[in-house]
C-alpha cells in the first residue's frame, strides 16, 4: 500500500462528549474534546484516570455513542449522539485493546477471528472489493485472499505464523497483543486506535510492541490514535494532547480554569 | 440504554398497578364461564337459558357495559364499604368475608409464633457457638428436614397421625383452643424452618465478617457482639421474613381445606368453585391488603434494622453457606431412585381399571393397595408421576423463554414481576380456576405466573454479564452485526445457566402444581395426579390409610429430591466461585431460590 498524500485528516473528532448512566445517575466522563489525526501520524491522547481516555478512545471506534458533538472518518459521516457508525465504513477504523483477549473470542482459533472479520468488512469494504462472491472461482479467490491478508497482517506485527491456529488464552501476553495488532490490520483500516497497548506487557515487550506499531503507522500511512500512561511512547508520537476530566468529577482536585486541551 | 432507564422501571410499577386494580375489579366480567348461565341455572334452575332471561341476569349482576364500567362500579362501591353481593345467596358479601378475616387471623398469628419459636429453636445452637468463639457455617440437618413438606402435605400427614390414628385432638373444626393446635402447626413449621435457616446462615456468615474480630480485640463482651450479629443477620433475612410471612397466606388456603376451618382461604376457595365472583373478589382484595400491611411492617423493620434505606449494593451479602456435599447428593440419589422405582413398576399397570376389591390392603400383588373404586393405587401413583411431571417440565421451558424475551426488554417487565413475585401460586390457582374453571391448564398457568419473575431475574443478570465481556463488546469491530452478537454470542452464554436453574426449580414446580390438584384447582377425577390422589384418599383415611401413603411418598421423595438439590447447587455454586465465575448472576440466582 502506498501513502496517498492527502491534505484533509483521516479522522475528525469534533466537540464531543460523554455521559455515562442515564436520569439521575448520569454522569459526564468526557468533556468536550475536538481533534484530528492525518494518514502517518500518531497522536498520544495524555491525561489522569478518569479524564476519559478510554471514553474517548470507545466513541472514536464507534462502541460507544457520544452524547453530543460527531466524528468524520476520511471525510464522510462516522459517528454522532444518534447516528451509529455504518457498516460500509466499518473497515475503515480499527482498534487494538488494552486486554489483547478482548479481540478474539476466546472458544475461537487467532484465525479464526480474524478471518471473520475480513469475511464481514471485505464484503461491505467502500472500494468496491467485495460484492459476494458470485462463483466457486470467486469463493477461492477470496479464501486466497483473506490467506495472503492474514499472512501479510502477521507478519507486520511480528507474529509467528503458528501462533495463528492457537487460542488467545494459549499464547503470551506480548504474543497476544501483536496478534491483536495483526487482527487490526488484517482489514487494512485507515484509522487505529489503540488503549493502553502496552500497559499489560513487561518493559521489554512493550518497547517492542511499541516501536513495532509506531513503524507499521508510518510504512502503511495509518492515522494512530494512542491512549497511553507510558510519557516515552507518548514523546515518540508526532504529537499529543491532553485531556482533562468532566468539572465536578470528584476524581480531580480543584484545577484552575485555564488547564485544557493543549 | 433504555433497558437500564429508572424511569421506565417506575412507569411499568405504575402501569401494572393500575392494571391490577382495573383486573381486580372486573373479574366478574372476565370469566370465561358465562358467569349468567351458572348464576342463572343455581338460582332459578325451572328457566331455561334464553338469550333474554341470560340478559336479565346479566343486568342484575351489574354486568352490562363492559369490562371497565364493571370494575369502576366495583371500586366505587368498595370505597363506600361496600363489597356487593354473593351471587349464590345474594347476601350481602360484608359480614361473611369479615368473619373468614377475624379466623383466619387469629391462625395467622398462632402460625407466626409457632414459626418464631421454631426459628429461635434453630437459630440457637450457631448464636451459642458464637458466645463461645467457634462460629460455624451451614444450618443442620434438622432446618432441611423442617422445611422439606409442603403445607397441604404436613397438614394431611398430622391429620392422619395425631387427629385419626392417636385421636389426641379434633380432626377438624373450629371451636376453641385445641382445634388451632394443628393448623398453627402445618402452617408454622414450614415457615419457621425456612426462618430458621436463613438465619442460621446469617449469623454463620456474619460471625466470619472482619467487624466481629475488631469487635473482639477492642475487647467487646461475648454478648455484646452476638447482639450485633443477630441484628445484622437479620437485618439481612427481613426481605425473606416479609416473602415468608405472605407465604403463610397462601398455604392457609390448603391447610384451612384440610382442617375445615371456616377461614379467609376456605372461603376463597368456596367462592372459586361455586364461581361466585364477587365473594371471590371481596377475599383475594383482603389477602391483597394483608400482603401490603406485611410489606409496609418489612419495610419499617428493616429501616429499623439497618437505620435507614441504603443505596443497592451498599450492604455486602452474607456469605454463602456450605452445605454438606456427600449427604445432599446421597440423599438427592435415594430420593430419585425411590421415584424411579415407582415408575418402573407403576407404568405397565392400568390406573383406571376397577378390577380389585375396594380399599383393598396392600399386599405382593399390589404393593401400595387399592383406592376406593378399586384401582391399583400403584399404577395410579406412576402414571400421577407423568401426570404431575409433563406439565412442569413445560411450565420450567416456558418461563425460561419468557425470562429470556422480557430479560432483554429490561425495566418493562419490573411492575409486572413484582406482583408475580409476591403472589402465593395457590391463590393465583385459585382466581384462575375461578375463571377458566378447574383444569390442569388452569393450574399450570397460575404455576408459571408466579415461576417466570427468578428467571427473568436472573436471564437479566446473565445478559448484562454476557454484554459486559470484554470480547463481546468488541465484536462489533469485526463487523459482526448486533443481532448475530445476541444469537451467536449473548445467548449461548445466557441459556445454559438458565436451564440449570430451571431444572433446579422442577421439583418445586411439581409440588405447587400438586397442591392445586389437592384443593381441586387442578387436574380432574379420574385423571391420576398426586395432589388429586391425596385429597381422594383423606376421605377414606380411617378405612385405609394406605390411600394416602401412596400418594404422600412420591410427594415427600420429590420434597426430599427439591431440598437436597439445593444444597448440591450451593456446593458447585461455591466451586464456581473459586474459579471466577461472575458474581451478580449467582446473586441472582441465589435471590431467586426460595429454599
Amino acid at each position: 500500500m502506498t501513502v496517498a498524500p492527502e491534505l484533509s485528516p483521516a479522522i475528525t473528532v469534533e466537540q464531543v462528549t460523554a455521559v455515562h448512566g442515564s436520569g439521575r445517575q448520569a454522569r459526564t466522563t468526557l468533556s468536550p474534546t475536538s481533534l484530528s489525526v492525518s494518514r502517518g501520524e500518531s497522536v498520544a491522547v495524555i491525561g489522569r484516570s478518569g479524564a476519559g481516555k478510554s471514553t474517548l478512545a470507545d466513541v472514536v471506534l464507534g462502541l460507544r455513542l457520544p452524547a453530543s458533538g460527531s466524528v468524520t472518518v476520511c471525510q464522510e459521516h462516522w459517528c454522532s449522539a444518534t447516528r451509529r457508525p455504518a457498516k460500509r465504513l466499518r473497515s475503515l477504523v480499527q482498534g487494538i485493546p488494552q486486554d489483547p483477549v478482548a479481540a478474539f473470542v476466546p472458544r475461537w482459533t487467532i484465525r479464526r477471528s480474524i478471518e471473520r472479520a475480513i469475511r464481514s468488512l471485505s464484503r461491505s469494504a467502500p472500494d468496491g472489493l467485495g460484492e459476494h462472491p458470485a462463483g466457486r472461482d470467486q469463493a477461492r479467490e477470496h479464501a486466497r485472499d483473506a490467506e495472503a491478508r492474514i499472512s501479510r497482517a502477521a507478519e507486520l506485527a511480528h507474529l509467528e505464523p503458528s501462533l495463528l491456529d492457537k487460542r488467545v488464552t494459549e499464547v503470551s501476553g506480548g504474543q497476544a497483543q501483536r496478534a491483536a495488532i495483526a487482527r487490526a490490520l488484517a482489514v487494512s483500516p485507515t484509522v487505529l486506535v489503540a488503549d493502553e497497548p502496552t500497559s499489560a506487557l513487561d518493559p521489554r515487550t512493550s518497547a517492542e510492541v511499541s516501536a513495532a506499531l509506531l513503524s507499521i503507522v508510518e510504512d502503511e500511512g495509518i492515522a494512530l490514535l494512542l491512549v497511553t500512561h507510558d510519557p516515552e511512547f507518548a514523546a515518540r508520537c508526532t504529537r499529543t494532547v491532553e485531556i482533562t476530566a468532566p468539572a465536578g468529577d470528584p476524581l480531580t482536585p480543584a484545577a484552575p480554569a485555564t488547564a485544557s486541551a493543549a | 440504554m433504555l433497558r437500564n432507564s429508572s424511569l421506565l422501571g417506575a412507569a411499568s410499577r405504575i402501569v401494572s398497578a393500575v392494571a391490577l386494580l382495573l383486573i381486580a375489579g372486573a373479574l366478574p366480567w372476565l370469566s370465561l364461564r358465562d358467569p349468567a348461565a351458572s348464576v342463572l341455572r343455581a338460582r332459578y334452575a325451572e328457566l331455561e337459558p334464553t338469550p333474554e332471561a341470560l340478559a336479565a341476569v346479566r343486568a342484575e349482576l351489574g354486568l352490562e357495559g363492559g369490562p371497565l364500567p364493571t370494575a369502576l362500579r366495583w371500586w366505587g362501591g368498595l370505597l363506600r364499604g361496600d363489597l356487593g353481593e354473593s351471587w349464590i345467596s345474594r347476601a350481602p358479601i360484608g359480614p361473611g368475608v369479615w368473619n373468614a378475616l377475624g379466623v383466619s387471623a387469629t391462625l395467622t398469628v398462632c402460625a407466626i409464633v409457632v414459626a418464631l419459636v421454631i426459628a429461635a429453636a434453630l437459630v440457637t445452637p450457631a448464636a451459642l457457638r458464637i458466645l463461645r468463639d467457634k462460629p460455624q457455617r451451614g444450618s443442620g440437618p434438622v432446618g432441611v428436614a423442617l422445611t422439606s413438606l409442603p403445607e397441604f402435605l404436613l397438614a394431611s400427614a398430622l391429620l392422619v397421625v395425631v387427629a385419626v390414628q392417636l385421636q389426641w385432638l379434633p380432626p377438624y373444626g373450629w371451636t376453641g383452643f385445641k382445634t388451632v393446635i394443628l393448623p398453627a402447626l402445618s402452617l408454622g413449621v414450614p415457615a419457621g424452618g425456612l426462618l430458621g435457616r436463613l438465619l442460621t446462615d446469617a449469623v454463620g456468615g456474619v460471625a466470619e465478617e472482619r467487624w466481629v474480630n475488631v469487635w473482639r480485640l477492642a475487647g467487646a463482651r461475648p454478648a455484646v457482639i452476638l447482639g450485633g450479629a443477630l441484628r445484622r443477620a437479620a437485618a439481612a433475612v427481613i426481605d425473606q421474613l416479609g416473602l415468608v410471612f405472605i407465604g403463610l397466606l397462601g398455604g392457609a388456603v390448603a391447610v384451612e381445606q384440610v382442617f375445615a376451618i371456616p377461614g379467609l382461604g376456605r372461603y376463597l376457595l368456596g367462592a372459586a368453585n361455586s364461581q361466585d365472583l364477587p365473594a371471590l373478589q371481596a377475599g383475594v382484595m383482603l389477602m391483597a391488603v394483608a400482603a401490603a400491611l406485611v410489606g409496609i411492617l418489612t419495610g419499617v423493620a428493616r429501616r429499623f434494622l439497618r437505620g435507614g434505606p441504603l443505596p443497592p449494593g451498599a450492604l455486602p451479602p452474607p456469605p454463602e453457606a456450605r452445605g454438606d456435599g456427600r449427604a445432599a447428593r446421597w440423599t438427592a440419589g435415594l430420593a430419585l431412585g425411590g421415584l424411579l422405582l415407582i415408575l418402573v413398576t407403576g407404568l405397565p399397570r392400568d390406573p383406571y381399571a376397577i378390577v380389585h376389591p375396594r380399599l383393598s390392603a396392600p399386599s405382593m400383588a399390589l404393593p401400595f393397595g387399592a383406592d376406593a373404586s378399586g384401582r391399583d393405587l400403584l399404577a395410579r401413583v406412576a402414571h400421577g408421576t407423568i401426570g404431575t411431571l409433563t406439565p412442569s417440565f413445560a411450565i420450567v421451558a416456558l418461563a425460561i423463554v419468557i425470562g429470556l424475551l422480557l430479560a432483554v426488554l429490561g425495566e418493562v417487565a419490573r411492575g409486572p414481576a413484582e406482583i408475580a413475585n409476591a403472589t402465593p401460586p395457590i391463590l393465583a390457582g385459585v382466581i384462575i380456576a375461578a375463571l377458566m374453571g378447574p383444569s390442569v391448564g388452569g393450574a399450570a398457568l397460575a404455576v408459571l405466573w408466579v415461576t417466570w419473575p427468578p428467571l427473568t431475574t436472573h436471564a437479566a443478570a446473565l445478559i448484562d454479564e454476557a454484554r459486559a465481556m470484554p470480547h463481546i463488546r468488541w465484536l462489533p469491530l469485526a463487523g459482526v452485526s448486533r443481532f448475530e452478537i445476541w444469537v451467536r454470542h449473548i445467548l449461548p452464554a445466557t441459556v445454559p445457566p438458565l436451564l440449570r436453574h430451571g431444572m433446579l426449580r422442577l421439583p418445586g414446580v411439581a409440588l405447587a402444581l400438586a397442591a392445586l390438584g389437592f384443593l381441586g384447582l387442578g387436574a380432574q377425577p379420574p385423571l391420576p395426579e398426586w395432589g388429586l390422589l391425596l385429597s381422594e384418599g383423606i376421605d377414606y383415611v380411617e378405612r385405609g390409610p394406605w390411600t394416602t401413603v401412596a400418594p404422600a411418598t412420591a410427594l415427600i421423595l420429590t420434597s426430599v429430591f427439591a431440598v437436597a438439590m439445593a444444597g448440591l447447587r450451593r456446593r458447585r455454586k461455591a466451586s464456581g466461585a473459586r474459579s471466577g465465575r461472575p458474581r451478580a448472576a449467582e446473586a441472582a440466582e441465589d435471590a431467586a431460590l426460595p429454599v
